[in-house]
């Protein structure tokens, strides 16, 4: 019996250990990745680099299998420490874990096979194709890493190592491109990504200081009681904000989620930006104590559920209008994130609420951006179901996912904020309207060019597939406790009025600017300047440096750019870097002076004791 | 005498003797000088292993001599001796691997190997320097053996940068002189001991331990690179790189912080220098270093300048730590005297290759370097990254540390500031990887290309201490936990430090 039992439990620890496997198979395919990328930079013009194997790219489209496996067969409870790792290692499949996983893992698998079929403009900007998808298969591998690990990982070193790894390599996807725009959004991304990164680390410092463990769920308490919590919990909002896209934070966000390449912007958008979110779930004192902030919280969510479906009207380019899109749809599940701050009482309720949503959200917004160059003609017009889906119309899982938010906000004490949610869902709805709109029309250009072959069926299937998944995928990857929920809650009759008004008024609505109506005005509105540029505020924020710099430089006519002033080249540095030089000299100078003077001093001080 | 005795005597002599046969040595036996430099290197990480097995199961080793009567000459092996020996023994032995590779084919390599092996035996000697005298004396040493390294290269500049040098090391070891002078009239030889010796001591004598104190940090914080007293380290980047991650990373700017170390926790005591209201003004001195130098750093356009305002920063991260009262605090300026020397060194050990390879001095030349030299600049990202802080590397085990040691000690300022720092590391340090991997290579080519290797991007002495450092920084970082890392030793020592 002592055998059987000693089995038993090897097993369990053996399958506790495969929970690893879901973040390391990406990194160790990395690894191999680094490989072609030396044997590609030793390549001379007499030795030419081998192209890489064909199976390396397929291996690294395949990596997220094992995670999505375990999503779908792990038993929930699963967990695993590793002491000698980090501060003390643990890895944990629960209920949030398992959703996300799968429908990070489910997403990144089809974008990655996707991926592999995608050549859109990439050769024509690069002409050493093969270094190039070295990097690209990198960057996207690790940041693949750190998605996975992010969701598993419940240490605080661990979380926020595998959330710092995908920031960073997040990076090279959006940069992948190499335009002029590309760079423009990773400056920005980086501008912005790395002080998020240093408020996640100083809230993390504060709240671990008193945590009884390093592990994430003793951060939530460790914040309720501190004497700081509520300011701890607004450095920790911020930071996760700034992935999450919350409003005033959320200016990188436009610009370079439609930047990448599109299998990449699909994982930005649909995958990557829950990591945010998650943070929140884990370290905020959810459910314990109410923060006094929570009401400005809750402003913001709306600002950026209806401020971001107006901006993204007036945007042209499709993959903007999503953007856009997911900063709206990241604001009403913010706007969960703050009822629970402001009514602790309510959060049990909201929990598996906002993970329902957001693996709902992740798989339509990566159908969507998928269908931006996946499907040609006719087959557009699938682009609808995950549309209106996204939108919440009856019978999708969108509207299942808004009935059960809308049940538990009716007791938020926030005033109008359902009106102010359904407001945003005809915005939602306005923007799928506007997106379908824009797609015709960059298509139609492209449409009389492109020839179709192998590789666009191949994209055709693929994102065929991710709206397939988009529709049906949400109960068969929240199974669990999480779909309980779903299940009791999914619409009766007499909620559909409730959710096709918003998406009734945004069709006419949308209708009415896309028929007649736009040629006379909206047309031409748009066309004069009433369109907000992507990235709103951080437009005028580099319009203002770019003034300031000037003012600096004195050099009239000069673009600003980022290292001009970091470097000396910026005069206002250099002199201040001058004076300091001249005083660091004059020490130097006098160095001999100064110990003279301090030995006269300590020998004085001696005689006099 | 046992064995235990000879123990850190024979660490001393592994490099002494070695320093002494290769100055009989004649110029041009290369093979033999480098060989005899490595078996040295080796016998000394072998011998320090055995030690720190030792330490750890609470063996003490101690050689004691009497050099006047009242004054001993003490070399003990305890803990926190271990910490820098092993430090300073490994990281000795990929910086001498690297300098065979870096100075082939240049002239006076017997005069250099000499003093670099005495500038390693008097970093031992500081490191296993039972009471005050002992350090003073080794600390003087260490002086006078790494000025030849400083002006090896015989230019103007760098006989210029050696000279200010010594004018700020020589005038340092002066007050740090009178300082132990002082304290030895009021109370005679003082060893070192966890938890502090002054303590015990009467009442009356605290106001002047308070000066004394104050005494010994200025002596201490020249080489510490504190400011106003940091002149030096930048000039001295003028030596060639093997040198520089010796001053850096190794043996000097580590020997004033260490230093600082023994005066508050050995000599003092953490809680009796808390007590006197020693620690938060260290604290503030830290904290303008760190803040200071990179502001500093940030205006550099060369590599290794940026680079010794970087460690000018890094360095007072440890003092920072000093100050911080509470065992996290104290694991953190610990662990940090260690992780910083592995990434410091690494980040230099790529600034000479780079130098060496391409002729890359200046910043702006760095563009895509990155495909040309692809392990360098991968171990450079990894140093930079490890600076910056950006976890699971090993920078951010140290920062993490201090960090909520700060918060512990109620000194949440100095959260503020290590973040404020840490986003300058990012701003002077991410432009730089940027650069290696994400901008095309300049058209006119490379300033200086020479190609050093068949195979490899450099030679391979270059290459493989680089990438060596740059695994630990990763593996430092990720097994945190295992006994014997870093860290783990860093608590072991602190455990003995609070009472």
């Amino acid at each position: 019996m002592g055998a059987s039992m000693g089995t038993a439990m090897s097993a369990a620890m053996s399958a506790n250990w495969l929970l690893l496997l879901a973040p390391l198979t990406p990194l160790l395919l990395a690894g191999l990745w680094c490989l072609q990328g030396y044997r590609d930079s030793t390549a001379t013009p007499e030795r030419r680099s081998a192209p890489p194997p064909a199976a390396l790219p397929w291996l690294a489209a395949l990596a997220p299998v094992p995670a999505l496996l375990i999503a779908l067969f792990g038993s929930p409870g699963t967990h695993l420490i590793l002491e000698p790792v980090l501060l003390g290692n643990l890895w944990v499949l629960d209920d949030v874990s398992r959703a996300l996983l799968g429908m990070t893992a489910l997403l990144w698998l089809i974008s990655g096979l996707y991926a592999q079929h995608y050549r859109a403009t990439r050769s024509d900007t690069q002409p050493n194709t093969s270094q190039h998808n070295t990097a690209f298969w990198l960057c996207w591998l690790l940041a693949l890493a750190g998605n996975l690990g992010l969701i598993l990982c419940r240490d605080i070193a661990g979380f926020y190592s595998c959330f710092a790894l995908m920031t960073f390599a997040g990076y090279g996807l959006v940069v992948h491109s190499g335009s002029a725009a590309a760079k423009r959004a990773g400056r920005i991304y980086l501008i912005m990504a790395v002080p998020g990164e240093m408020l996640i680390l100083s809230g993390l410092v504060l709240a671990a200081s008193v945590a009884a463990s390093p592990v994430l769920h003793a951060l939530p308490p460790a914040i309720a009681d501190h004497p700081w919590g509520s300011g701890i919990a607004a450095l920790l909002w911020a930071g996760f904000g700034i992935k999450a896209g919350l409003a005033f934070l959320h200016m990188w966000l436009p610009l370079a989620h439609p930047v990448a390449p599109t299998p990449a912007s699909a994982v930005l958008s649909g995958a990557m930006i829950k990591a945010g979110l998650l943070g929140w779930i884990l370290v905020l004192p959810l459910g314990l104590a109410p923060v006094p902030w929570a009401t400005l919280a809750m402003t913001g969510a709306l600002i950026a559920a209806i401020g971001g479906a107006l901006i993204g009207v007036t945007q042209r380019a499709p993959k903007t209008v999503l953007a856009y899109s997911s900063i709206s749809q990241m604001g009403i599940i913010t706007s969960m994130l703050a009822t629970g701050l402001m009514q602790p009482a309510l959060w049990p309720a909201l929990a598996p609420v906002v993970v329902l949503y957001a693996v709902h959200h992740g798989l339509a917004k990566g159908a969507l951006f998928l269908g931006v160059s996946g499907l040609t003609g006719r087959a557009r017009l699938w682009l609808w179901l995950p549309a209106l889906s996204l939108a919440g119309l009856p019978l999708t899982t969108g509207a299942a996912a808004k009935v059960a938010m809308k049940e538990v906000l009716y007791d938020a004490s926030y005033p109008g904020l359902i009106l102010l949610l359904s407001l945003a869902a005809v915005g939602t709805t306005l923007l799928m309207v506007r997106f379908m709109y824009c797609l015709r029309q960059t298509q139609q250009a492209a449409d009389n060019t492109a020839t179709p072959d192998s590789g666009s069926r191949a994209l055709a299937v693929l994102t065929g597939l991710a709206i397939l998944v988009s529709l049906i995928g949400l109960p068969w990857l929240t199974a669990g406790t999480v779909a309980d929920t779903f299940t009791q809650r999914w619409p009766g009759a007499a909620d559909a009025v409730q959710l096709l008004w918003p998406v009734a008024a945004g069709l006419v609505l949308g209708g009415l600017v896309g028929g007649g109506l736009a040629s006379r005005f909206a047309g031409r509105f748009t066309a004069r300047g009433l369109a907000i540029p992507a990235g709103d505020l951080i437009v005028l924020a580099e319009k203002a440096a770019a003034g300031v710099a000037t003012l600096w430089q004195r050099r009239p006519g000069r673009t600003w750019r980022w290292e001009t002033l970091v470097q000396t080249e910026g005069r206002w540095l250099a002199r201040i870097g001058q004076r300091i030089a001249q005083l660091d000299r004059r020490i130097s100078g006098q160095a001999g002076g100064l110990f003279v003077v301090l030995a006269i001093a300590i020998m004085l001080l001696a005689s006099a004791a | 005498m046992s064995w235990t005795s000879w123990m850190p005597i024979l660490v001393l002599l592994s490099s002494l003797v070695t320093a002494l046969i290769i100055f009989c040595l004649p110029e041009n036996r290369h093979a033999t000088r480098g060989l005899l430099n490595l078996a040295g290197a080796v016998i000394k990480i072998l011998l320090v292993t055995v030690m720190i097995v030792g330490v750890e199961q609470g063996m003490t080793f101690e050689a004691r001599y009497t050099v006047l009567p009242g004054v001993d000459f003490i070399l003990r092996a305890d803990g926190m001796a271990m910490f820098f020996a092993g430090l300073s023994s490994v990281l000795w032995l990929f910086t001498t691997l690297y300098a065979i590779g870096y100075l082939e084919n240049s002239p006076n390599r017997s005069r250099f190997f000499g003093f670099f092996s005495l500038c390693v035996t008097s970093t031992m000697g500081i490191a296993l320097a039972g009471n005050l005298f002992t350090f003073l004396l080794f600390y003087e040493l260490l002086t006078l053996s790494t000025w030849p390294l400083v002006v090896h290269r015989g230019t103007e500049k760098a006989l210029a940068a050696g000279r200010t040098y010594l004018i700020y090391t020589l005038t340092g070891g002066a007050v740090l002189l009178g300082g132990v002078l002082w304290l030895y009239g009021l109370v005679g030889d003082v060893e070192f001991r966890e938890g502090g010796m002054l303590r015990d001591m009467p009442e009356a004598l605290h106001g002047q331990f308070a000066l004394i104190f104050a005494v010994l940090m200025v002596g201490l914080a020249v080489k510490a690179a504190m400011v106003p007293l940091h002149g030096w380290l930048p000039l001295a980047m003028v030596a060639p790189a093997p040198v520089s991650a010796l001053l850096h990373a190794v043996a000097v700017v580590k020997a004033g912080a260490f230093g600082i170390i023994r005066v508050v926790y050995d000599l003092f005591g953490i809680e009796f220098a808390a007590s006197l209201n020693l620690l938060w003004p260290l604290g503030m001195m830290a904290a303008i270093t760190i803040l200071y130098a990179s502001l500093r750093a940030l205006a550099q356009t060369q590599l290794k300048r940026r680079l010794a305002y970087s460690t000018i920063s890094q360095v007072s991260y440890i003092v920072l730590g000093i100050s911080l009262f509470g065992p996290v605090g104290t694991i953190g300026a610990l662990v940090h005297l260690l992780h910083q020397g592995f990434m410091k060194i690494t980040l230099f050990f790529c600034a000479g290759n780079y130098a060496e390879t391409l002729g890359i001095h200046d910043i702006k030349d760095l563009d895509g370097a990155g495909k040309r030299m692809p392990l360098t600049s991968a171990a450079f990202t990894l140093g930079a990254f490890g600076m910056i802080g950006a976890p699971p590397l090993a920078g951010f085990i140290s920062k993490w540390y201090l960090g909520v040691g700060a918060v512990n000690a109620g000194m949440t300022w100095a959260l503020w500031v290590l973040i404020a720092s840490s986003l300058l590391n990012a701003l002077y340090f991410l432009p730089i990887v940027h650069r290696l991997w994400f901008r095309p290579r300049a058209v006119a080519g490379w300033p200086e290309e020479q190609r050093l290797s068949q195979r490899f991007e450099t030679s391979g002495w270059l290459l493989w201490p680089t990438v060596a450092t740059a695994l630990f920084i990763i593996a430092a970082g990720v097994f945190a936990g295992m006994p014997f890392s870093p860290l783990s030793w860093a608590q072991l020592v602190a455990a003995g430090e609070y009472l």
